[in-house]
Order: C-alpha cells, then structure tokens, then sequence
C-alpha cells in the first residue's frame, strides 16, 4: 500500500472534519478512498438507528444493484454479523459452499461480488454501524487492507461523532435522521438526473458529484437543488436547458 | 421480522386509532396531537404545514403557548422549527433557557421562556427534499426527552407525515400501504422511483409523490411494487398511459 497516498487521504479526511461538517459527503469520500487504498471494488457504510437498524448511508459508486444489496431488506449478511458481534466478519468465497448467509450471498453474487469483509464502526463498547468491502474475486483481502480498512472505519466514527459531546441517542436522531434525508434527495435526484439525462443510476451519482466538486458545493445541496428545480439536469453537465417551471 | 421500528410505528397507529374510535371522531391531525401529549407525558405539541417553501402554518396547536411558540418562530424567522425544516433532522432543544439556546435563536429563546416554555423537540415531516412541516412537542419543565419516549415521538412524526401524505395524495387518512411511513430507506427504490416521476412528468418531486402514493392505492399495491416497476421500467407516468 502507498503510504503517502494513505497519509494524504487521513489529512483529507481530517480536513473534511469542520464545523460546517457534511456527514453524507465525508461519508461518500470515505467510501471512495476505501476502493481506491484497499483493493476492493466498492464499499458501503452503514449506520445503525435508534432502533439498532441498519440504514445504508453512503457507496462508493451508487450502482443500483449495489444499493440494494446493502440495504436491510435482508435480516441476515456479513454487516449485521459485524454489528452485533461487533468484530470483524469476512467470506473470501461467497460462491462456496457454507456461506451463512445464503440469501445475502446469491443476491451479492448476481450483482457482481465474490468476496465481502465487514468491519465494524465501534465507539467504545458501543457498535454505530458497519463499514462493507466488497470485491468480485474471490479470495482473502490482505491483512494490511483489512488493517487500513478498520482505521477508515474509526475515522468515519469519529467523523459521525464529533461535532458535539451531547448524549449518544440524541446524535443519533439528530446527525442520522438528517443523514438519511440527505441520503433519500440523492436517490431522488439521482433517477430524476438518469430519467432526464437517459443515463444509468451510477452514471446520474457521477454527475451529481461531478458537478458538486467542480463548483465546490456539497452533494446534498446540489441533489437538493435538482430535486426542487432550481439546478436543471442539463446544467448539471453544461448544456443550457429550457428553464424549468417556477411554480416547483 | 417484524422491526421494531415498525412495531413502533403499529403501537403508534394503534394509539391513535383508539382515540380516534373513543371520541367518535375521523382520523386527523388534531387527534394525533392530543394522542401525542396523552401518550408522552409532553405539556402540549403542534403541528405545522409548509404551504409554500419558508412559508409555514400551524394545521394543529393543542394549547395556546404551542400555538405561541410557533406563531413566534413565524414572527422573528428563526426557531428550532426554522432549522429543522432548513436541513431535515430533529432539532431537541432540552433547555430554551441555556446560553447555547440564547445564542443559537437570539430572538426567539428568551421569548419562548418568556411565553413558559421550557424545553422543545421538533421533529422535521419529510421524505427527502419533499418537505410537509414539522410536529413539535413542548415542555414547560426542562429536560431531554429519554431514549424511548424520543423513539416513539419519532413514530408519532412517522404517522403524522403519512397522514399529511395522504391527504396530498387524496386518499383516505391512513387508508394506503401501513409499511410505508415515508422515512426509512426500507426501500430507496420508492425514492428513485419518486424521482423518475418527476422526470417524467415534469412536476414537482412532491407532486410526483403523491402521484406515486396516489396511484398504488388505486391499484391496491403496495407502495413498494409500483416503485420497483417504475424503477425497472415496466411503469412508466405518462400523459398517454397513466390515468389520473
């Protein structure tokens, strides 16, 4: 592993770590430097509600079937595993025979994954979420990934819960309800983009973020923009569009 | 499995279902709120409709000071209401009296303590950027809300916006699909598809919702299936084959 390039990603995400903090898109960048530091194909980071649910806050490439997978339609996987045991929990193969989680396992299969690691997002003795590698080879991810892997998923515990000592249950309703709204005004403006644009869901997330970093403005406010009307879906990649009605 | 926010959200319902039956009255807003302060021991809650984006009305207030408390944050333009309706999260407010309180509203904190009120829990009704209004619960003693009774506030709020919904959607209140309370990404698919409507029909994301709502009551499907079918395109909204 490149040790400057993970040195630059923990400056980066500390920087991220300001008062006019975003936990949907530190989230997002975390997922994102999770696939590019750790040799796995995608990453989803999931926190735990007030009544210990797992809810899917960030991917790292908002592939549809990728959100799905992760959300917990499922009352079995390798993230709940983590969550409630509160260690580490991985299937190289998820292919072979035993794996248990068999309805978890043949749905990751279909979208595209053979292997998964979850590591838990511990706060003292308390578990907050679950962070999710996934790859689409099967084998074991190396002791130094698994090792990076659990120090992202610290820095995004820290993140979530950093901005202020009040008592656990009320950063929880506070910070996690806000997150997940956040989290459904991407979705929703992430298909109203792919429906105008006729491009996939994955494609719709990129030019959301795209265009979110390129005018230094944060991807909730830029979603929230599209969803309510006052950025169009054209503007969003350059092109001038007809003016979008008013009255929204 | 039965969650346990979804049973939750049941024993909510439940609760207010019976008030409703006991006083011989139709399911509404107002029924919800008198359910609310009975069930959690709150002095009093509202709830407030956003008519227009920033412009908000209280739709129920179940004493004078909760229908002072919102008039004012209406009045001075900010308020524990204001922000929670800004960015989509609750906004717990366990003492007005603090510094942090007096600091944060300057303006409405020490008239709300002024008013009697002590401590203010808003709950945001919204799905996404679909914003409806908020429901308040008010104390005039202060104190945080505990672990259980801030869960079932939440619950109370889950209801409450769906009763709002429905009546967007004009369908009868609570009448739809029980498992949907609107918030949780049980399904981001009702979200995506949300979206596509929108697109489609070139109307607001809120208008798009209620289509959305509107239509699988119609049709007697869960909210869920007819989101996967627009999601998956055997659905599409369209001035061609969608009727009304």
């Amino acid at each position: 592993m490149d040790d400057e390039r993970l040195m630059a990603t923990f400056v980066e995400l500390a920087d991220t770590l300001t008062d006019d903090f975003d936990l949907i898109e530190f989230l997002h960048l975390l997922a994102d430097r999770c696939v590019e530091l750790l040799d796995v194909d995608a990453a989803a980071l999931l926190l735990a509600d007030q009544h210990a649910e797992l809810q899917l806050i960030a991917t790292s490439n908002e592939q549809a079937r990728l959100v799905e997978l992760c959300q917990s339609q499922y009352d079995e996987g390798p993230g709940l595993e983590a969550f409630r045991t509160g260690a580490r929990v991985s299937n190289a193969d998820l292919a072979g025979a035993g794996v248990p989680w068999p309805r978890f396992a043949s749905a990751a299969l279909v979208a595209g994954f053979a292997a998964v690691d979850a590591l838990p997002m511990r706060l003292r003795t308390e578990v907050i979420g679950t962070l999710k590698l996934f790859r689409s080879r099967a084998g074991e991810l190396s002791a130094d990934a698994l090792r990076t892997g659990q120090a992202l998923a610290d820095v995004a515990t820290i993140g979530l819960l950093q901005q202020r000592s009040i008592r656990y249950h009320e950063i929880v309703a506070e910070q996690l309800r806000r997150a997940l709204h956040s989290r459904v005004v991407i979705e929703q403006a992430k298909c109203l983009v792919a429906e105008r644009l006729g491009v996939d869901q994955a494609g719709a997330f990129a030019v959301l973020r795209g265009y979110a970093r390129d005018h230094h403005r944060k991807l909730g406010d830029v979603a929230h923009a599209v969803v309510t009307g006052q950025t169009s879906a054209n503007d969003l990649i350059g092109t001038p569009g007809p003016a979008r009605n008013p009255g929204w | 499995m039965v969650s346990r926010r979804a049973s939750r959200l049941a024993q909510v319902r439940l609760w207010v279902v019976e008030a409703a039956v006991a006083s011989a009255r139709p399911m509404s807003v107002q029924v919800l709120c008198e359910t609310t302060v009975a069930r959690l021991g709150v002095t009093g809650a509202v709830v407030t409709v956003d008519n227009a984006p920033g412009r908000s009305e209280t739709r129920h207030a179940t004493d004078p000071l909760g229908a002072r408390l919102a008039e004012l944050q209406v009045t001075v333009g900010e308020g524990p209401g204001v922000d929670a309706r800004h960015d989509g999260g609750p906004v717990l407010v366990a003492d007005l009296d603090t510094r942090h309180s007096q600091r944060r509203w300057p303006l409405f904190a020490p008239l709300a303590v002024e008013a009697g009120a002590a401590a203010l829990f808003t709950l945001p009704l919204c799905v996404g950027a679909i914003r409806l209004g908020t429901l308040t619960l008010h104390r005039i003693e202060a104190g945080q809300l505990d672990g259980a009774t801030l869960a079932d506030a939440l619950a109370f709020a889950g209801f409450a916006l769906t009763l709002l919904l429905d009546q967007q959607a004009g369908i009868p209140l609570a009448g739809g699909d029980p498992a949907d309370d609107g918030l949780p990404l049980r399904s981001a698919q009702v979200h995506q598809a949300t979206g596509m409507v929108s697109a489609q029909l070139d109307i607001g994301i809120s208008d798009a919702f209620a289509r959305l709502r509107a239509r699988a009551f119609a049709d007697r499907l869960p909210l869920n299936e007819v989101a996967a079918d627009v999601v998956a395109r055997r659905l599409r909204f369209g001035s061609t084959n969608d009727a009304p």
